[in-house]
């Protein structure tokens, strides 16, 4: 049996991809800030984003609170819980060799999600709040996704304006680019890595907090989330921070054009493929990043 | 000194193969996984330990190897021990086939390509239903007797041991450790360094491959999840950066005191068992980063490799 594609399937994955895809760009860029500015590469991204979730998750059933409102109570926690997280241990593995720190952030990354079993268990929850389509034409689109990607570009764009017009943002950049000038020119590098490291995880609380409304949420629900942001800080060159956007994009256009001539099971594959492929050609991502 | 400690490892390795006849069966599959584990921590170390490049998905090659003997045994009925070399060798061509170009790529980008290596097969595996069962597994014929498979997980983790013992020895090994210590002065030595991390990235994985074979025939059973964990992963670098990583004999001393202790510790802790895990690894990273070994060779000045 073969399935015919039309142009409006394909228009339909496209934007699709787009949706995903601006999802994805937010939180590898918190990922891609870390990575940038301290040399960590944070497993424990994902583990963030999960317990972003189940904030919102306890927020709305508890309190009744809109999921959307919550994104002002799951990105301060985790900016407390990342600031936390880096002075009492990140901290400790910044500069060393790489394989320090994928394996600190590991055992964290475990311990948060074994601390998230034990206090919610592993049941799978939802947060039932939006539910249905916009439909424009012969395309429909779930609300859930259409409002997650107009918070994510928004909170993208507010990131980007953060550290390219303010102060602190400006310094962050520096301290990204040269930690000994920034330094001589009288930059706190302990707090620029503290505060970075709290952003970083405040994006992943965010990409938490959208991702609740859309999928099922489960203890195990981050760590697929901090192989894509590899991916697309990857893709789009480690430590370029425009190119988390245009790495993000192009996932969610990969995995959903896979989908569409493929099948959905064989996404990750497929990004993987093209991530070996773009490193063949270009070693250090798309746009230029440091090797 | 050294002449004592080869005859106690002589007695040791004596003591281990009479285990069998006295051993119950819980504690030969006992031994059996630490034997596991050993090959596992010491192949990894050939890669990593020697050459510095993390390989962040090693389980991957554990997975090839267990899938590969899974599907000869179960679907065309080869004998056990040669579907499990099989296994190893079918690592070493996925080792080749991925080594080609991520063994180009530098530092943080090689460990995610071989973390994202690991996922993917694990998603192929479910995909090929036909071939591999999917996500519902693949069943073995039963086997009912562990020591066979006993005999040849020790035989594995001495193999792998002793390869470590003559890499670490030789020029090649020493070539391999220039480039774990400075890849560009390496290579401005006139290293060609791709192709001797080529080699020791090949070296390293057919142990895993052939250990997951002997793993899928002792559990007979595998399934996607089961097979491609990265804990797997993660339990082998820590049991090598415990005892010493890039050295002879540390991955073989971390493997056999975080498994002894993984066996009388944590499994009383079923809900507190990953945290456990977890503090422990940022334990060994933060406090131990040399390991046990590199903690001796400091205090007593004892040779690097040991």
């Amino acid at each position: 049996m073969t399935v015919v594609i039309t142009p409006t399937m394909i228009g339909q994955v496209v934007i699709s991809g787009l949706l995903a895809g601006s999802l994805y760009a937010m939180v590898a860029l918190g990922l891609g800030l870390v990575f940038g500015v301290m040399r960590v590469l944070n497993v424990a991204h994902g583990p963030l984003l999960m317990l972003g979730a189940y904030t919102t998750f306890g927020l709305f059933q508890w309190l009744g609170l809109n999921p959307y409102l919550s994104l002002l109570v799951s990105m301060p926690a985790l900016f407390v819980v990342g600031v936390v997280l880096q002075r009492l241990l990140v901290r400790r593995v910044v500069d060393a060799p790489e394989l320090s720190s994928l394996l600190l952030t590991f055992g964290v990354s475990i311990a948060i999600v074994n601390l998230a079993q034990l206090g919610f268990t592993s049941d799978v929850r939802s947060v039932e709040y939006l539910t249905g389509s916009f439909v424009l034409g012969p395309f429909a689109f779930s609300k859930s996704r259409v409002i997650a990607c107009a918070f994510a570009l928004v909170i993208t764009a507010g990131a980007f304006w953060f550290l390219r017009q303010t102060r602190l943002g400006k310094a962050i950049r520096a301290v990204s680019q040269s930690r000994e000038v920034a330094q001589v020119c009288g930059i706190n590098v302990q707090r620029i890595h503290m505060i970075t490291f709290g952003l970083a995880s405040a994006l992943a609380a965010a990409g938490g907090t959208l991702i609740a409304v859309m999928v099922a949420i489960q203890p195990e629900m981050g760590q697929v989330y901090t192989f894509k942001s590899f991916l697309v800080i990857v893709l789009g060159g480690a430590g370029n921070y425009p190119g988390a956007l245009l790495g993000g994009l192009l996932l969610g256009l990969i995995e959903q054009l896979s989908s569409l001539f493929i099948t959905t099971q064989v996404n990750e594959a497929v990004a993987y493929i093209l991530l070996v492929l773009v490193l063949l050609v270009r070693p250090t991502g798309l746009l230029k990043g440091r090797s | 000194m050294t002449r004592w400690l080869l005859a106690g490892f002589l007695v040791l390795l004596v003591l281990l193969a009479l285990y069998p006849m006295q051993g119950t069966g819980y504690g030969i599959r006992t031994m059996l996984q630490l034997f596991m584990w050993i090959a596992l921590a010491q192949s990894w170390n050939l890669i990593s330990g020697l050459t510095g490049y993390v390989s962040f998905g090693h389980v991957a090659f554990f997975g090839m190897g267990a899938y590969t003997a899974g599907i000869l045994i179960g679907k065309l009925g080869w004998p056990w021990l040669l579907a499990c070399l099989a296994g190893g060798v079918m690592a070493m061509v996925l080792a080749l086939v991925i080594g080609w170009p991520c063994l180009r790529l530098k530092g943080p980008y090689f460990a995610i390509a071989m973390l994202g290596l690991n996922e993917v097969l694990r998603v192929i595996v479910s995909y090929y239903e036909g071939l591999t069962g999917g996500g519902s597994g693949l069943s073995l014929p039963t086997l009912h007797a562990s020591v066979p498979i006993y005999y040849a997980m020790g035989l594995v983790a001495l193999l792998v041991t002793a390869l470590t013992y003559v890499i670490i020895t030789s020029r090649f090994g020493l070539r391999l450790m220039t480039i774990r210590e400075d890849e560009v002065a390496a290579e401005a030595m006139g290293i060609d360094t791709f192709r001797y991390k080529l080699y020791a990235f090949l070296l390293s994985a057919v142990a895993p491959g052939i250990v997951g074979g002997l793993a899928a025939r002792d559990q007979g059973y595998i399934e996607p999840t089961s097979v491609f964990p990265l804990i797997t992963t993660i339990t082998m670098i820590v049991m090598a950066l415990f005892g010493g990583k890039g050295t002879i004999w540390g991955p073989v001393l971390g493997a056999v005191l975080l498994f002894t202790f993984q066996e009388l510790v944590w499994a009383r802790f079923i809900y507190l068992h990953q945290l456990l895990f977890g503090a422990i690894i940022v334990g060994v990273v933060l406090l131990m980063p040399r390991g046990i070994l590199g903690v001796l060779q400091q205090k007593y000045n004892l040779p690097r490799t040991i």
